[in-house]
């Protein structure tokens, strides 16, 4: 419990905490590139907004507390297999594969022209949030007048920009939009990565409730209505762990918690059945 | 939990919630199966008030006015606006051994109830509450002085009064009635009753001042308010020697008692229950008669 605390101090100076409670504004962009909306340009540098704030552990060894890595091993011996001994197999059946080396796929990659195409102006909330899948942070780059112009342009029409965008090997639909004063992209899944739920036979044959039920369930609905608040909610598992990294970095040993205490529990029932019982005499 | 005595699945029993008596939840949960027959009647239909000590007593606890996230959906709550809160209060109630068993599982040591029935009865008030509490120097022997004294009183109006530690320092003297008053009424009369026992016992007060004088013993008659709780009868209160608040005979109370010797571990080997009848009483207020 809390044995490896040597190596952190280590391998990291300063111990880190987790327990950031601003977002982080990111570093550098992963990508620059031109939005293209007929024959008008708009440079823009593409930024990460979204931030997983789980939690990545590092497996350790268990002796000596130092960190593992992965390596590519042969099914067949067991050797370690070098990168440049690795090719890409696509499996056709079970243990059946076509094999494509490096330069075949580098070849075959989509041509990444650095180019945002929007084509279409839509109203934002007429695309289901169901399509959405991330999001990015647009910084003007070098012609920042065409920037202004374009998100003023969508502030002042209420209207968000379709197209496309091409990040690393994959196409993506892509909504551009106004947000708090910047533009900010969407990548959008395709129609097709959505399973189609009326196909499940627990939601074929889903029966009517009576009115009165549904009354009460609208009631129930009415009585907590409220404004929704992100801030709300938070991660317990994710706050747990904080805690308990923050008691190791004190050096406190961490008792593991057990659900239930078998033999106190046992004691427990023999009490509640003389309790039942007089209960049921009353 | 094979045999599913209880929908109520136990966690950290071994945790100490009572360090200076070394008593573990398990403790607590097994206080509260024991006491059940005699606490439940006086939970019955009544909105709950908590206090919670996940940590212990020595821990800072926190109350619990509503049901918390995660309350099962077999628990009964009444819901009520706050005027005062500005929203919704869903209060807990208690009618069955599991809920009690559920607020045990949470911590919930104290146990505090309204002076009103839920419901359409919520603002007519069926107990009056004289809460007598001494100010140091003043004693428990004080109190059990001012107490007897507030009995003849109230024998002489022809009315059963109840009596039980309040768990800490003082006692609680408790009138069922007839939920047909307000609440500016029962405050009424028991400020009246106080007024008069301030004459007869110099060591009474019955004002309240900022600052009550030392030695005096107080009887706060605002307690009978709207939303004001007194801890349930049988509650165990977040004190270091795990005191409950103990219905007593009123043959009990002579100098000398202790109300700390009425504990978690002493309460449950009484076998009377001095209150028994207790929800069943419910008498007149003559709220004007001298």
């Amino acid at each position: 419990m809390g044995r490896f605390l040597r190596h952190q101090t280590k391998t990291g100076g300063e111990p880190k905490i987790a327990n950031e409670k601003t977002v982080r504004v990111p570093k550098r962009p992963i990508w620059t590139g031109t939005i293209t909306i007929g024959l008008v340009n708009v440079p823009v540098k593409l930024y990460r907004m979204i931030f997983e704030r789980g939690f990545s552990f590092r497996f350790l060894h268990e002796q000596d507390g130092q960190p593992l890595k992965y390596q590519k091993v042969c099914t067949k011996d067991n050797l370690v297999v070098p990168w440049e001994d690795t090719v890409r197999g696509y499996e056709v059946s079970k243990n059946e594969f076509i094999v494509f080396t490096k330069e075949e796929l580098e070849a075959a990659k989509p041509e990444s022209d650095r180019k945002i195409r929007l084509n279409k102006f839509v109203d934002f909330y007429s695309i289901d949030p169901i399509y959405f899948e991330t999001t990015y942070i647009l910084a003007p780059d070098k012609n920042p007048e065409a920037y202004t112009l374009l998100l003023k342009a969508l502030e002042k029409t209420e209207k968000a920009a379709a197209g496309t965008i091409t990040l690393r090997t994959k196409e993506y639909p892509a909504i551009v939009q106004a947000h708090k004063g910047v533009l900010i992209l969407n990548t959008l899944r395709y129609g097709y990565e959505l399973a189609d739920p009326s196909k499940l036979d627990e939601l074929k044959k889903l029966k009517e409730p009576s009115k009165d039920e549904l009354d009460l369930a609208a009631k129930i609905v009415g009585d907590l209505s409220g404004e929704f608040n992100i801030d709300e909610y938070e991660d317990a598992y994710k706050q747990k762990i904080e805690d308990l990294i923050e008691k190791k970095l004190k050096g406190e040993t961490i008792v593991v918690e057990k659900p239930e205490v078998k033999e106190e529990a046992k004691e427990l029932m023999a009490a509640l059945k003389q309790t039942l019982e007089q209960l049921k005499k009353k | 939990m094979s045999e599913k005595l209880t929908k109520v699945g136990f966690t950290n029993l071994s945790k100490v919630l009572y360090p200076a008596v070394k008593a573990t939840k398990a403790r607590v949960v097994e206080y509260y199966i024991k006491i059940a027959p005699k606490l439940l009647p006086a939970l019955a239909d009544r909105p709950l008030v908590l206090t919670r000590f996940p940590e212990g007593v020595e821990k800072e606890g926190f109350y619990e006015k509503n049901a918390p996230q995660g309350t099962p959906e077999w628990v009964r709550t009444f819901t009520r606006y706050s005027e005062t809160a500005k929203r919704s209060i869903h209060y807990i109630m208690c009618n069955d051994l599991d809920t009690l068993l559920w607020l045990a599982n949470l911590a919930a040591l104290e146990i505090h109830v309204t002076l009103s029935s839920a419901e359409d009865a919520f603002l007519k008030p069926d107990l009056v509450l004289f809460d007598i509490d001494p100010k140091p120097p003043a004693t428990f022997d004080d109190v059990i002085e001012v107490a007897l004294q507030l009995k003849l009183e109230l024998d002489a109006l022809g009315l059963k009064s109840f009596a039980k530690t309040s768990g800490k320092k003082g006692l609680h003297v408790v009138i069922p009635i007839v939920p047909r008053y307000t609440f500016l009424e029962t405050r009424t009369f028991a400020r009246e009753i106080g007024r008069k026992l301030e004459k007869q016992l110099p060591v009474v007060t019955s004002e309240f001042s900022r600052q009550p004088r030392p030695g005096v013993v107080f009887m706060d008659y605002l307690q009978n308010s709207h939303g004001k709780t007194m801890a349930c009868p049988y509650s165990l209160r977040a004190t270091p020697q795990a005191t409950v608040s103990t219905p007593l005979e009123w043959s009990q109370l002579k100098k000398g008692l202790k109300p700390e010797d009425f504990n978690m571990f002493s309460v449950v080997l009484i076998k009377e229950d001095p209150w028994e009848g207790f929800s069943d009483i419910k008498q007149k207020l003559e709220v004007n008669q001298k």
